[in-house]
């Protein structure tokens, strides 16, 4: 095949080759190939510009498919917002990312505040029906095509810049390691602010594959979920750890051995081992693959599972380099730097791209690895205090940032709490002022942080306990909150 | 049997910042419970009522409060 480097190219090349074929189906709804093209032509012809972040506000399917590609295709980045994050940490991103237009349907939510005059609202429906013409763009490699906010260590959340050339290196690595044809169907359940829509959104229209939408609902009726895998014919899926051990227990495979489903990718946080096992028993045909990276280097690692290799009480390894990724451990603190064609170009802020220094051997990821015998890379944790909670990155300085603007605290910590199921939970140790108490103060909270972020416990301290160096004693502040 | 439920909920699942104000009618599922915590409740349930909740039946409906949650274990329990 011959080089591709932006999105656009790859999907358009596949319209030419299968216009009929469907592209994605959401509930009784499904958009062909074609008419996908045309729709995106229609949005990429009413946005003018080039080079400007335009956000989406809508939830994730067809509707916002179509607003990603056409914002694509006019030349701009898009910016999905997680319309179910609470006003503050929306508002927060869109007043950081300053967006030219949030794309959204019908008319501006309220929770959603436009306070400046430079970006606008549009309703998809009026783009839809609009005659203005296209023009083709010529998209440049470079040039940056999403930009995805994650929890920030500074307290705040920051935009990772990926560019055209980014995402269609992960996506052509994908289509070819995991074998995507016009034959697969993926079942897609990320929302697009996730990365790993990417795989979604990307490698799926550049190989001619449909992509159905998992409804909402069913992430919580493991039962429903499996037999819904099943009536959609889902060769591929790419999700998280927490929802397969849902699923591996609570799903019904006994009975439903899903025979069209080929494989399984997972990322986001560790799969943990006891439930891994029971899955491969139960999908025996099935080939599982661990994916691994920060959104700033999108996949970088990946390991086939190994069925005869998995021992219960050892974590898998994040196996070998991936995306054509070039890895290095740092000698001193075994950090893993990775030097990719995936990498990000830079941190979204304040309206423009910040590039970033890389050090000589790549991104410095913040995470402790080894190799193992095998010649396999194998994760051993943070070097920071980043969480995984629910395959959600989460900084604890971005929760204790907002605990501490509540009435009535002196000063907070929050660590993360093992969960047994998979991934942690963010804890929080509170000092409050006189007078006050910690359920009222609370109170507040929940319209303040995402769901995966709010902690599970809180304590009540007289004070942060320090250790003898001066820096917060984490550990005594597990204990209080595991007892 | 609601009284040990509702404990282990809110002691081990989510947060709540008054639960003797959380009615047995109020949302769960609007309160933080998510997919991993539904399993952690079933599996709590299953081995301390000695009652097994069939897997097709996990289901937003069945969880969404307690009140909802109890006709659910009862319609199973021998």
């Amino acid at each position: 095949m011959n080089q591709i480097s932006d999105l656009i190219t790859a999907f358009l090349e596949q319209c030419e080759r299968t216009p009929k074929h469907i592209a994605f189906s959401q509930d009784d709804r499904q958009i062909s190939y074609q008419q996908f093209e045309q729709r995106t032509k229609k949005v990429a012809g009413y946005l003018t510009g080039s080079n400007q972040c335009i956000a989406i506000a809508m939830d994730r399917g067809i509707d916002a498919a179509i607003a990603i590609y056409g914002i694509l295709r006019s030349g701009n980045s898009y910016l999905p917002l997680d319309i179910n994050n609470p006003a503050n940490r929306l508002n927060f991103i869109i007043a950081d990312a300053h967006p030219v237009y949030i794309i959204g349907i019908g008319p501006c939510p309220e929770n959603i505040n436009i306070d400046s005059q430079e970006t606008q609202w549009l309703d998809l429906r009026d783009l839809l029906i609009s005659d203005f013409s296209y023009r083709n763009v010529q998209i440049k490699t470079d040039a940056i095509a999403a930009i995805l906010y994650t929890s920030g260590s500074t307290g705040t959340p920051k935009g990772v810049a990926l560019s055209h050339k980014a995402i269609t290196n992960f996506a052509t690595w994908a289509g070819t390691t995991f074998n995507i044809s016009q034959s697969d169907h993926i079942a897609s359940l990320a929302p697009f602010h996730f990365d790993l829509s990417i795989f979604d959104l990307f490698t799926s229209l550049s190989c001619g594959a449909i992509v159905s939408f998992i409804p909402n609902r069913l992430t919580l009726s493991p039962s429903k979920l499996t037999q819904w895998l099943c009536d959609n014919k889902i060769t591929t899926w790419y999700t998280v750890p927490s929802l397969l051990s849902f699923i591996a227990l609570k799903g019904s495979l006994e009975t439903r051995p899903l025979s069209d489903l080929k494989q399984i990718l997972f990322a986001g946080e560790v799969f943990p081992t006891p439930q891994l096992i029971k899955l491969t028993t139960l999908l025996p045909n099935v080939n599982l693959y661990n994916l691994y990276g920060p959104t700033e280097t999108n996949v970088c690692c990946y390991w086939p599972v190994i069925t005869k290799q998995l021992q219960a009480d050892k974590n898998i390894p994040i196996g070998i380099p991936a995306c054509n990724a070039v890895l290095t451990i740092d000698k001193t603190t075994h950090e893993l730097l990775v030097e990719s064609d995936n990498n990000f170009s830079g941190y979204w802020q304040n309206g423009k791209l910040n590039t970033v220094t890389f050090k000589p051997q790549g991104y410095a990821t913040g995470d402790k690895v080894s190799i193992n015998a095998k010649h396999e890379y194998c994760y051993h944790g943070r070097l920071d205090r980043m969480l995984k909670c629910s395959g959600y990155r989460v900084e604890p300085a971005e929760i204790e940032s907002i605990i501490n603007q509540l009435e009535g605290i002196e000063t907070s910590v929050v660590i993360g709490l093992k969960d047994i199921t998979s991934g942690q939970r963010p804890a929080a140790a509170v000092v409050i002022k006189k007078g006050h108490t910690l359920t009222h103060i609370i109170k507040p909270l929940r319209q303040k942080l995402p769901a995966y972020m709010f902690p599970c416990k809180f304590t009540e301290l007289s004070a942060i306990p320090l250790l003898s160096n001066g820096k917060v004693d984490y550990l005594s502040i597990e204990k209080k909150l595991t007892h | 049997m609601k009284p040990k439920i509702r404990e282990f909920i809110f002691q081990e699942l989510i947060f709540v910042a008054n639960p003797d104000q959380f009615s047995d009618d109020d949302d769960l599922l609007e309160a933080g419970l998510d997919s991993m915590g539904i399993m952690r409740l079933i599996m709590f349930i299953e081995d301390n009522f000695g009652v097994t909740l069939p897997d097709e039946e996990i289901d937003p409906d069945n969880v969404q409060t307690l009140n909802a949650l109890e006709k659910w274990i009862l319609r199973h329990k021998k």
